[in-house]
């Protein structure tokens, strides 16, 4: 199912609405298709509340489309291949209180059947920055140390399909060009990524340019070809 | 180089070693002697507080009540708990992981079923203990008053709690598991607790008789109850089976507010765990009210608000309260008929009533910044804020007396209420008002007060912030305990030497609270003049103070 001909991330009617109080509903996403070629790095831009995490939320499994499908490299979202396949960075890390960031690497490498996980990590941690905190607790770190303890757990698995939201919030500009360097290598590998930001300047290192406005899809192309400010924060 | 098995393994060890973590923070024999006290004043509290209520036991006429109405009447309590079960998975329950682990563990290609499998087994042991807790402790107390030993009671009390307890959780983790609509789940529940509501107040058989059944067997036993308890483990392994279809959304959502729930319960922040409460229950007040209010701007504004809040509460909340109503209601019949301490479970439920209906004054005082920007001192602004919860409380005051009456009227020998309705109107306005005038206390003291500072709650030293603490938790309830003390009067007058001036009894009562309501609303409007006052005299005194030292 992984072949170079099934999309690493396949999109049908995909739909989402919250309720809003009494009988009403809020629609946050509208009927979306999309395909995602494996290999590809897809810039997701939009306003706030465009529906960019809802839909990086509904890929990764943690929410429950209101209708349409979600396939990765043909799987359903959810099915034990797609989370192997998918490493979804979210917006606001989550660390166990207990555990230090060895241990975090560890678990998560671990948990998806990684055994030599020891030497990746150690080289995303030098990488990134987080030597000498290895044995601390990401819990107590920064709020950068801690997007960048989440940027390591993100990496030290494998997975063919990045799914990043707001990945740059709170970095400083060393760990900006390490996040780079990371989605430059996980691209070279044959990774597809998807990566919602309002970090306008790095649309131009994108393969396709995706802007979602209340939901829906208002531009699907080259990143060249349109004017992104005026798409993201429309007069 | 990766395992083709998924990383079950990897979970177990890394849960190991997570409990090692913790337990190695544990001081053991602190643990252990914490666990012996606990168990032991506990255990001597309830033992002690049952001879100290001391309740006789009750007449063969009595008894055959227990007898005839008690299963359909403890078979409620059942009913109620799978109703509320069925809602709380319909709704995203039972289960709550850490952040953590719905990021990384369910998002992992591990097997989910066996992953869940451990916080759902936690979810199922914390509701027995805490329904073996509570049916133990009630079931001792009911062998004062019923034939049976102490020991076959608590036992009997302790199992009905236990499956309870099971029903509860096992009915949220099926219909979380099946997707069951809320609606349904709703409708499911209503009719069961409509169902067995109705054998309580006729003969006709009802779905959780054998159920309410298993909690008699401290006095007498039927084997064929056991099939209640054989349904409760059925439904909990089909929901075991089925936990691998627990919702991520739902895990995803309740992580973070549960950790929250659990910080504000830590930091006994009332207010903060109702609204999580309603967050963790999908409650959001209406878009459009029940009823629009006639014109724009006239009348008093702030009375305005008040229904405007009011007018747009949902309808789980709407149940809820008369749920609460009822129980009131049910736990005064009991009282009258010798079951003293009910009126404690009587009072904390009125001081939640009031809280419910009290929403339009703790959403001024969760805004204490627009509060204080109005052109009105505040605490006038607040008393006016219990005019429209005051008059929307009146329809659950007569919702409690409808169910008392109609409870007695199921019961031999009932007392009569000295041939007056007007008495019990009277107790159900007494416990519903004075339990909200605890539950007003409770709202009122969380807006912040101008005249103090955190700092000055720091400079406490512990022991005295520890009585602070606790005596802020129980004022309030003591306050709502009045209301329904009123019930207390009325019943040792119908035990007395003249049943006839009950009626005096029950006024003297209902004046006793409506002064109690009068001083409360006066606090409210008063409540920071005074403590400018109260600073200022302390001030004035130290002054003085140093001025002699000066001097001398």
């Amino acid at each position: 199912m992984n072949s170079r001909n099934t999309p690493a991330l396949a999109l049908r009617g995909l739909t989402k609405t919250y309720a809003a109080g009494g009988s009403g509903e809020r629609p946050a996403l509208a009927p979306l298709t999309l395909d995602v070629a494996p290999g590809q790095l897809v810039a997701l831009v939009g306003h706030n509340g465009s529906g960019k995490t809802t839909m990086l939320k509904m890929v990764a499994g943690l929410l429950d489309p209101s209708g349409g499908d979600i396939l990765v490299h043909g799987h359903h979202a959810g099915h034990a291949e797609a989370r192997r396949a998918i490493a979804y960075l979210a917006d606001q890390p989550t660390f166990y209180d207990d555990l230090s960031l060895a241990e975090h690497l560890e678990y998560i490498a671990r948990l998806h059947g990684v055994t030599d996980w020891n030497d990746r990590a150690t080289d995303l941690v030098t990488r990134l920055g987080l030597s000498d905190r290895f044995d601390q607790l990401p819990g107590t770190f920064s709020r950068g140390l801690r997007q960048k303890a989440a940027i390591a757990l993100a990496f030290v698995r494998p997975f063919s399909l990045l799914l990043v939201d707001e990945p740059f919030v709170g970095l400083d500009s060393a760990g900006k060009e390490a996040l780079l360097a990371l989605f430059a290598d996980a691209h070279a590998d044959g990774a597809a990524l998807v990566v919602a930001t309002h970090e306008l300047g790095f649309v131009s290192r994108a393969d396709r340019l995706v802007a979602l406005a209340d939901g829906e899809v208002r531009y699907d192309g080259a990143p060249g070809d349109t004017d992104v400010h005026a798409l993201v924060f429309p007069t | 180089m990766t395992e083709p098995s998924t990383g079950n393994a990897a979970l177990r060890a890394l849960r190991a070693k997570r409990k090692l973590n913790r337990l190695g923070e544990v001081e053991w024999f602190d643990a252990a002697y914490k666990v012996y006290v606990a168990a032991l004043f506990g255990g001597i509290a309830l033992l002690w507080l049952s001879d100290l209520i001391g309740d006789e036991p009750l007449s063969d006429v009595h008894a055959a009540d227990v007898l005839r109405v008690g299963p359909s009447l403890m078979g409620l309590v059942a009913a109620v708990a799978v109703a509320f079960g069925l809602r709380s998975g319909s709704q995203g329950g039972p289960l709550a992981l850490e952040a953590a682990d719905v990021t990384y563990v369910m998002l992992a290609p591990v097997d989910r079923r066996r992953a869940l499998l451990r916080p759902a087994v936690q979810r199922l042991r914390g509701a027995a203990f805490a329904g073996a807790v509570f049916g133990g402790s009630f079931g001792q107390l009911a062998g004062r008053r019923l034939p049976g030993t102490a020991i076959a009671w608590f036992a009997s009390g302790a199992l009905f709690g236990v499956l309870v307890g099971l029903a509860w959780v096992g009915a949220a983790l099926l219909a979380h598991t099946t997707h069951l609509p809320l609606t349904a789940a709703t409708v499911i529940g209503l009719a069961l607790m409509t169902w067995q509501t109705v054998a309580v107040a006729t003969d006709v058989p009802g779905p959780a008789d054998q159920f309410g059944s298993l909690a008699l067997w401290g006095w007498r036993q039927h084997p064929v109850d056991l099939l209640a308890a054989a349904v409760v483990v059925a439904i909990v392994t089909v929901g075991l089976l089925r936990v691998g279809r627990t919702s991520l959304e739902a895990l995803d959502r309740r992580a973070s507010l549960v950790a929250q729930l659990r910080f504000a319960v830590t930091m006994q922040d009332l207010r903060t765990v109702i609204l999580l409460r309603r967050q963790l229950s999908h409650e959001h007040t209406r878009a459009r009210p029940w009823l629009r209010l006639p014109g724009r701007g006239g009348g008093d504004p702030v009375r305005r608000r008040g229904w405007q809040s009011l007018l747009r509460l949902p309808v789980g909340r709407l149940v809820r309260m008369v749920a609460l109503a009822a129980a009131i209601g049910a736990c005064q019949v009991a009282v009258l008929r010798g079951t003293t301490p009910l009126v404690v479970i009587s009072a904390l439920l009125s001081f939640v009533l009031g809280l419910e209906v009290l929403e339009p004054l703790s959403q001024e005082v969760d805004q204490p910044d627009r509060t204080d920007s109005f052109p009105v001192e505040r605490g006038e602004l607040m008393m006016r804020h219990l005019v429209a919860p005051a008059v929307a409380l009146f329809p659950f005051a007569l919702i409690g007396l409808a169910v008392a009456v109609g409870v007695l009227s199921r019961l031999h020998d009932a007392p009569g209420l000295g041939g007056s309705l007007g008495v019990g109107a009277l107790v159900a306005l007494a416990t519903a008002y004075g339990g909200a005038a605890g539950s007003v206390v409770s709202v009122v003291r969380d807006a912040p007060d101008p005249m103090s500072t955190n700092n000055q709650e720091m400079f406490l030293p512990p022991e005295m912030a520890g009585i602070t603490t606790s005596l802020r938790m129980l004022i309030p309830l003591v306050i709502s305990g009045i209301g329904a003390l009123s019930v207390l009067l009325v019943r040792a007058t119908l035990r007395g030497p003249d049943p006839s001036v009950v009626l005096g009894t029950a006024i003297r009562g209902t004046v006793a609270v409506v002064l109690l309501c009068a001083a409360v609303v006066m606090w409210v409007r008063k409540r920071d003049a005074f403590r400018r006052w109260w600073r200022g005299f302390v001030a004035e005194g130290r002054t003085q103070s140093y001025q002699q030292r000066s001097s001398s």
